[in-house]
């Protein structure tokens, strides 16, 4: 199993909201194996869409350079039950950035169906918090590569409504050293 | 304006959604860090429910001087000095910070704030 | 992969508590992607194996008289460290209510006596022929696989009466 939980991003707003796509397949592994005879998508994994939705938008916030993990999952709610065939839309939304994270308030729908509701925090590992020692998550080059899979730089605005500009953050072609 | 039950009822709705305990363990004297086991990405929580429970704006520091704390003008040895004390109580005029003076270890601080501190610093940032 | 996010089921107490081992392993392909330079469990892949740990609570207890248990709600969430390959995730859950429809547990998982994460969680519980009779067939064959897969998990159980 990759752990990709968007397919794409269909809106990115920076600092204030985003939606993005998840197609819903049998041809996922998963999907045979969560409840085996009646195939549903698992919430926790629908929990993880709108993290990875969530995580980058608040990424964004922090200049995509910086580790963003999520710290909390304050709440979430399911409704119903999501099949082999449908598509998930999720929201989300950025609801406070402070120094230490941030909070994203999230939905997943199914057309008009509501599925998921969430609070999600995310914990930014600055110097002093950082448990990982210097580390990082991602090579600039894979986080560049990511993003560009979900379409981010292709339907990403400023909070100004200009389209983002791929050059103004930390990635592979503009970081030397990487 | 709100009265002292209506912002303890709504300090307590806030920490029992935010931190997964029951009412009856939400007391005025029960300290968030020790007996509710609040953790630094809770308070990121409780901020968020306070500031949307009561339509006000907390920054950073309000709550919880960190700055103070970090500061070696103001804490040598791990401890707050006199001037530091001062600094704390005209920043946290909410607060009871007797018990913290005998004893002003930084790490102290956090772990002796109570609900009780919580529903002050909400009627003293409703009032200001 | 599979979708067993647990590898072994240690205890079990009829209606209170189960215990179960998560191992994680650099074998696990999604490691790759999460993080490509620092490999971790996934959050909500500790809160799938605390949901998992919860389903098999209840199936044990009520003896699979449900064909579909699944996740309805997560409150509180914690996560207080990483989980990290060649490590195992001890997860523990506790009944703390119940109705006719839906199981609250709370759950606390541990690496060596380390808390990594805690929370709270709400399952759901029905038979596919609650809403419509014709399911009564899958319904029954869902049941008899889950009973298939219990062995597999508890070989080194121990029942606290």
């Amino acid at each position: 199993m990759r752990w990709f939980w968007i397919d794409r991003f269909t809106e990115f707003v920076c600092g204030s909201h985003a939606t993005a796509v998840k197609g819903v397949s049998l041809s996922e592994d998963h999907m045979h194996e969560h409840m085996v005879g009646y195939p549903i998508m698992p919430n926790s994994l629908v929990t993880e869409g709108m993290a990875q939705a969530g995580g980058l938008l608040v990424s964004e916030q922090y200049g995509f350079g910086e580790l963003v993990v999520l710290g909390k999952l304050a709440k979430a709610k399911f409704h119903s039950c999501v099949r082999n065939g449908e598509t998930l839309t999720y929201h989300v939304k950025v609801d406070s950035v402070r120094e230490s994270g941030a909070a994203v308030t999230a939905t997943a729908h199914v057309g008009e169906r509501l599925h998921a509701e969430a609070l999600l925090f995310f914990a930014r590992l600055g110097e002093e918090t950082d448990p990982l020692d210097g580390a990082r998550l991602f090579r600039p080059r894979d986080l560049q590569h990511w993003l560009s899979l979900v379409g981010v730089f292709e339907v990403g605005v400023k909070a100004d409504g200009s389209p983002m500009q791929e050059s103004d953050y930390p990635l592979e072609e503009n970081v030397a050293s990487s | 304006m709100a009265t002292e039950d209506e912002i303890f009822d709504k300090v307590r709705e806030a920490l029992v959604d935010a931190l997964g305990v029951d009412d009856d363990e939400v007391t005025a004297e029960a300290t968030l860090q020790g007996d509710l086991d609040a953790e630094s990405i809770d308070f990121l929580d409780i901020v968020f429910r306070l500031e949307k429970a009561f339509d006000i704006k907390i920054e950073r520091g309000e709550l919880f001087p960190e700055d103070i704390l970090t500061d070696t003008e103001f804490v040598q040895d791990g401890k707050v000095n006199e001037a530091g004390i001062a600094k704390l109580k005209e920043r946290m005029p909410f607060a009871d910070l007797a018990k913290f003076e005998a004893e002003p270890i930084v790490q102290n601080l956090g772990q002796q704030l109570t609900v009780k501190d919580m529903c002050n610093f909400v009627a003293h940032k409703l009032a200001a | 992969m599979r979708f067993w996010l647990l590898d072994r089921i240690c205890s079990f107490e009829a209606g209170k508590k189960l215990t179960a081992v998560k191992n994680v392993s650099l074998a696990e392909e999604y490691l790759a992607d999460h993080f490509p330079e620092f490999p971790v469990l996934p959050g909500v892949f500790m809160l799938e194996a605390a949901t998992q740990a919860g389903v098999w609570l209840v199936r044990l207890t009520e003896n699979y008289q449900h064909s579909i248990i699944t996740l309805q709600e997560a409150r509180a969430v914690k996560y207080a460290d990483f989980v990290t390959p060649g490590h195992s995730l001890t997860m523990t859950v506790e009944q703390t209510g119940e109705d006719d429809r839906h199981v609250k547990l709370k759950f606390q998982g541990e690496v060596e006596g380390r808390l990594s994460v805690s929370g709270r969680l709400v399952l759901e519980r029905y038979n596919l022929a609650d809403e419509n009779p014709s399911q009564a067939g899958l319904d029954k064959r869902m049941i008899e696989y889950q009973r298939l897969t219990q062995d597999l998990l508890t070989r080194d159980m121990e029942t606290i009466a």
